[in-house]
């Protein structure tokens, strides 16, 4: 139970590094990309863990209560509003990609070339 | 409560695999919407609702729903080519 | 390179990556016993200071606001990037029509489905406007409500249909709004620091414990990051959504002949 987190965030991390090294549709890979990210998620909640500790709010329980690390989940919120906005960035690309290209393979898809 | 932080650890771990094992796009935007309830189960148990309510409206409506779009533009511009 | 030769490069290097994972994990400090002292801290003293019972509001708006400052950036610039990816290929008009695939039956919306669209589109974003009023006292914040009340949109799409959804939303009045949300988290930056203060410290009243203008210029910080995820995500799903119009003649060509002379 100790090490059950970071195991966990390190898994997710691999199983997408698999999963965009072996994937055959760009959409998918942009999937597997959100993976890596959510693993990222878990290890850094699982530091700011604490056992026995409520949430950040005092609105409910007198301010000096324990609570959980407020830094890290503020971390966290802002990263998941703004890793939406680059997975919107990364699906304009291969919609571009697929516009020139007709086909959303990564392994069908060369480096760009210049026009001859 | 140790065994409730061990078990939706757990769960998380599956569904992320459970995301990159669905090749087909379509399929893979509902295991992705799946992903991010399980995940705000996750931050629920570790004591942080502000990050729960996060990443419910991001990854279970905004994010697939910007994924089935695409799939739907690369549909029509096949069409077209 | 074939996937064979990716696969044959990935085993050594997930080998150490699993290497390198064990050792960290290893020296990890146990879950459940943080040693970081800064969030103690914070937790200790931020209510009596603030006045807020929100202490993840209090670090992303006032404690490490530079931070926040610079994701909001980047929200905006990530967002400008897909407009003018999106836009720079098919132009700046838009359509009213949506795509269809020949060959694809269109079922009608039936009367449930555009009733509870109405009604939970106007619930949806009020409530998201609820969450981000109350940032700085309950669980909530510009980042949260401005998602939950993007998310609104959608369902308007959903019930009333494509050209009704591009009549009632306009692309610029949302670009304008993430502009302006952007720009007044800049100034509430700046301006202490025109008056002699440090950037973005605290310089308004704070109000009362566990009142809902608590916070003093957390108060503006917070309204301005919701406006301005608002108009980011309605700009982005506005974008998005026209791409699935119907294709018009010429819409691709000019691109290509610009490249070729």
């Amino acid at each position: 139970m100790n090490v059950l987190a970071w195991c966990v965030a390190a898994w997710l991390l691999g199983v997408g590094i698999y999963g965009i090294v072996t994937s055959r549709h760009y959409v998918h890979m942009i999937g597997c990309m959100t993976v890596c990210q959510s693993g990222t998620y878990v290890l850094l909640l699982g530091i700011g863990f604490r056992w026995g500790a409520g949430p950040p709010i005092f609105y409910d329980t007198p301010p000096g209560t324990s609570a959980v690390d407020p830094v890290m989940q503020a971390l966290v919120l802002t990263d998941i509003v703004v890793g939406a906005a680059m997975t919107a960035l990364l699906l304009a690309i291969a919609l571009q990609v697929h516009k020139r290209r007709g086909t959303l393979d990564p392994q069908h898809l060369r480096p760009l070339r210049p026009r001859e | 409560m140790n065994w409730l932080v061990g078990i939706v650890l757990l769960t998380s771990a599956v569904s992320g695999l459970l995301v990159v094992a669905s090749r087909v796009p379509r399929r893979q935007v509902y295991a992705m919407a799946a992903n991010g309830v399980v995940l705000a189960l996750l931050f629920f148990v570790l004591q942080a609702p502000d990050v729960a309510y996060s990443e419910i409206a991001v990854e279970s409506v905004i994010v697939p729903l910007l994924f089935l779009i695409t799939l739907a533009a690369v549909a029509v511009n096949k069409v077209r080519r | 390179m074939t996937g064979y030769w990716r696969l044959a490069l990935l085993a050594p290097a997930l080998i150490v990556l699993a290497i390198a994972a064990a050792q960290v994990i290893l020296a990890m400090p146990a879950f459940g016993h943080p040693l970081s002292q800064y969030g103690t801290t914070v937790n200790a003293l931020a209510p009596m200071i603030r006045n807020v019972s929100n202490m993840v509001a209090a670090v992303n708006f006032d404690v490490r606001a530079i931070d926040t400052l610079g994701e909001e950036s980047m929200l905006i610039c990530a967002v400008t990037a897909t407009v003018v990816l999106l836009r720079g290929h098919r132009g700046e008009d838009m359509t009213e029509c949506a795509g269809r695939l020949a060959g694809r039956e269109w079922l009608g919306r039936s009367a449930a489905t555009v009733l509870m669209c109405r009604l939970m589109a106007t619930v949806v974003f009020l409530y998201g406007v609820f969450v981000v009023l109350h940032g700085t006292v309950t669980p909530g914040g510009g980042f949260q409500g401005g998602a939950i009340a993007a998310s609104s949109f959608i369902l308007i799409y959903l019930g009333e249909g494509y050209s009704v959804w591009r009549d009632v939303l306009h692309s610029e009045i949302f670009a304008a709004v993430e502009g302006f949300g952007g720009l007044a988290f800049a100034l509430a930056a700046m301006v202490p620091l025109a008056f002699g203060y440090a950037a973005d410290q605290n310089v308004l009243p704070l109000g009362s414990w566990k009142d809902l203008y608590s916070g003093g210029l957390m108060v503006i910080v917070n309204a301005a990051v919701g406006v301005a995820v608002i108009g980011s995500f309605g700009v982005l799903l506005l974008e998005f959504m026209e791409e699935t119009r119907a294709p018009k003649p010429g819409d691709e060509d000019d691109e290509d002949q610009e490249e070729g002379a």
